[in-house]
């Protein structure tokens, strides 16, 4: 079947009816999430992962694509009015969004975002749809072998590309590496590093590393913080809807922005941070008569809201191509995506497209819907949105707290369960004080095994020969990749001036 | 690294210890911690059982990988440490962290205690708004009894997920029982 038809029959699914309240529901969390500062997507799909065991796996893996995609729309608002960005990607959103906002323009800043996000989103989707075919028939022909490397690629990638430390990301990945070892050994049965205790012989569920990692490292983070920054929502002045002449401003730097987001999505750089600068510096380069002015004084350019806005949403469909095909999430929460797939059993990769058809296809299709109702959604509710910037902050992670607590309860129905989330949010804390990223953490617990298992079935077909790992030609294509891969971003960040370093020692959404 | 500093940097206490000195102590504990935990990993994969098959390796080759590794991290973890490599942190603020890790602590021997979900996540739910400022904090539990009494029905009854009961629990369950 060619691509098209799939894709109509991906419709047919995501057109069901719970379907479409998955992805309301999701795009809706999402947005409520993303607009919040200091959470971030890869928090809510952790949140959610263990309550949505009772969802199914479609419904439950629509409903991650639109917390993605929403968190992706929210980060706007609160980067624009707060002028603190939710996740990373929104950080060069803030710049000229905020300048706006100051000056009045606060609607059209929005406005620009909404669509911006829109049409990087959907174009991005579609190239997702014509891309993901080709590295499924690519994929096919791996073996162990390839897949190790694979593997590698993405250990060395997460751990380079977050944070600011490559020693450090790669602890965090070892950690997690040691994570993963905990419970039976698939192959052979042993138990490793249980030491007795029933709980830990079946394995650590992701669950808990994700959530204790992210939401309860996050909030004990946020209480240790003595002075809080001061925080001023500036409120939204004139009309979200754009003029023609907007328009005209903004095509240019949407359709920069898509190409740059969607070509940067599927790299293993990180997530939405390079492309979103790259997209915001080419505008404020190129910009010329009015633009140049307000990028240069206070007021601040629509061009520099827009073509960022366009990158993110469509790096966020370029991360779902390696996630999707080969099974190699890019940005932790891809990383946690994973985990969804796994909890079901689903293991992504070039099998999940000729086993599930319906389910990755039904996920594709079911972006295009998320998208037309996130447009919706922040476009004319804008308002809506706003007012959860106002919610207590006690209140607010009490409540994140409660929620996250409640998941693991109910999913793993042990105490146990949760002195382990609180050892994993101990954990989380003190990797975010010290500087470590997290996302090789969760990385290294969900590829480790999977990578273990490659490495021993290879060795078990070449007789305990180490050679077979570099001698396929795709394999030492992809050894070579990782290894520029881990240079890359340091080189990329020694060409930044100084201040623009901090925002990628920030952790990857 | 220490002394280009802005806005953070002005609320450190003047007499922190790891830059004065110029060595983390801190970052030489978690170089520690590293060291135990790969010591952790060798000495469990060293008492495997000996396999032969035809990988010529067992369950315990990978463990050995990944003890290697946080050894080899561990150094260089204490490298960092030495030159004060760490980024800035800023200065600890400790009560509220200690009422949020009380507030799971709480949660966690009231349900072992088989006082039910929602008396054990409301005190969750009261000690860390507490913990972020909220007083007086018989008003933080209570809000977090009801809130958990909503979510236990919610996610009990709607979806299903199977939370621990108690005393109020079965009370609550009553009316949906047949």
């Amino acid at each position: 079947m060619d691509t098209f038809s799939l894709l109509l029959n991906g419709l047919a699914v995501a057109a069901e009816p719970m379907n479409l309240l998955f992805a309301l529901i999701g795009v809706i969390l999402g947005t409520a999430v993303g607009v919040m500062p200091g959470i971030g997507p890869a928090l809510t799909v952790a949140l959610l992962l263990p309550v949505s065991l009772s969802f199914g796996a479609t419904g439950s893996l629509i409903m991650f694509a639109g917390i993605y995609y929403g968190g992706m729309y929210g980060g706007a608002i609160s980067s624009i009015l707060l002028n603190t960005p939710g996740e990373t990607a929104s950080i060069m959103t803030a710049v000229e969004g905020n300048k706006m906002a100051r000056d009045g323009r606060g609607g059209k800043a929005l406005g620009a975002a909404a669509i911006g996000s829109f049409f990087g989103g959907s174009f991005a989707t579609l190239g997702l749809a014509v891309v993901a075919p080709f590295m499924v028939m690519v994929a096919l022909s791996f073996g162990p072998a390839e897949y190790f490397a694979l593997m590698v690629l993405s250990f060395m990638t997460v751990s380079a590309a977050f944070g600011g430390s490559i020693i450090r990301g790669l602890t965090a990945l070892f950690l997690g590496l040691a994570i993963g070892l905990v419970g039976i050994d698939k192959l052979t049965g042993q138990a490793r590093l249980a030491f007795g205790v029933a709980e830990l012989r079946d394995n650590i569920s992701i669950a808990i590393v994700a959530v204790g990692l992210f939401a309860v490292g996050e909030t004990l983070y946020i209480a240790s913080q003595k002075h809080n920054i001061g925080e001023k929502v500036e409120a939204i002045k004139g009309s979200v809807w754009l003029t023609l002449a907007d328009l005209k401003r903004c095509i240019k730097p949407y359709l920069r922005g898509t190409l740059l987001g969607f070509s940067f999505g599927p790299l293993p750089t990180g997530g939405a941070e390079i492309p979103t600068f790259l997209s915001y510096s080419t505008e404020r380069k190129t910009a010329k008569g009015v633009a140049k002015e307000e990028f240069e004084g206070p007021k601040g350019a629509i061009e520099g809201v827009a073509g960022p806005e366009a990158a993110n949403n469509a790096s966020a469909a370029g991360t779902l191509i390696p996630l999707l095909t080969l099974g190699l999430p890019t940005s932790a929460t891809a990383a946690i995506m994973l985990a969804g797939f796994q909890q079901y059993g689903l293991q992504p990769g070039p099998l999940l497209f000729t086993n599930n058809p319906d389910i990755v296809w039904g996920l594709v299709a079911s972006l295009f819907i998320a998208n037309v109702m996130l447009v919706v959604l922040n476009l004319p509710f804008v308002g809506v949105w706003v007012k959860l910037l106002m919610i207590p902050r006690p209140w607010l992670y009490a409540g994140i707290l409660t929620f996250a607590t409640l998941g693991i309860v109910g999913a793993e129905g042990s105490v146990f369960a949760l002195v382990l989330l609180l050892a994993f949010g101990l954990l989380g804390f003190l990797m975010r004080r010290f500087g470590y990223p997290l996302a090789p953490v969760l990385v290294g617990t969900i590829l480790g095994p999977l990578a273990e298992e490659q490495l021993r079935r290879g060795l078990m077909i070449n007789r305990g020969d180490w050679t077979f790992l570099f001698t396929s030609p795709i394999a030492l294509t992809i050894y070579a990749i990782a290894f520029a891969a881990v240079l890359g971003p340091v080189i990329w960040r020694a060409m930044q001036p100084k201040g623009a370093n901090t925002a990628f020692a920030m952790d990857g959404d | 690294m220490a002394t280009e500093t802005d806005g953070a940097g002005e609320s450190r206490f003047p007499s922190e210890p790891q830059h004065t000195t110029g060595r983390d102590l801190a970052g030489l504990a978690i170089a520690l911690g590293l060291f135990a935990l790969a010591i952790l990993i060798w000495w469990d994969a060293s008492s495997y059982p000996a396999r032969r098959n035809y990988a010529q390796v067992g369950p315990e080759i990978f463990p050995y990988v990944v003890a290697a590794g946080l050894v080899v991290f561990g150094f260089l973890t204490v490298r960092l440490a030495i030159l004060s490599e760490f980024p800035e942190r800023s200065e600890m603020n400790w009560p509220p962290v200690g009422w949020i890790v009380g507030a799971v602590v709480a949660e966690i021997t009231l349900l072992s205690i088989g006082a039910g979900f929602i008396l054990a996540s409301g005190a969750l739910f009261g000690l860390s708004a507490r913990g972020m400022g909220r007083r007086p904090v018989w008003f933080t539990i209570l809000v977090g009894v009801c809130i958990s009494a909503f979510l236990y029905i919610l996610f009990r009854h709607g979806l299903g997920l199977s939370l621990r009961a108690g005393p109020l629990e079965r009370l609550i369950d009553s009316p949906f029982r047949r």
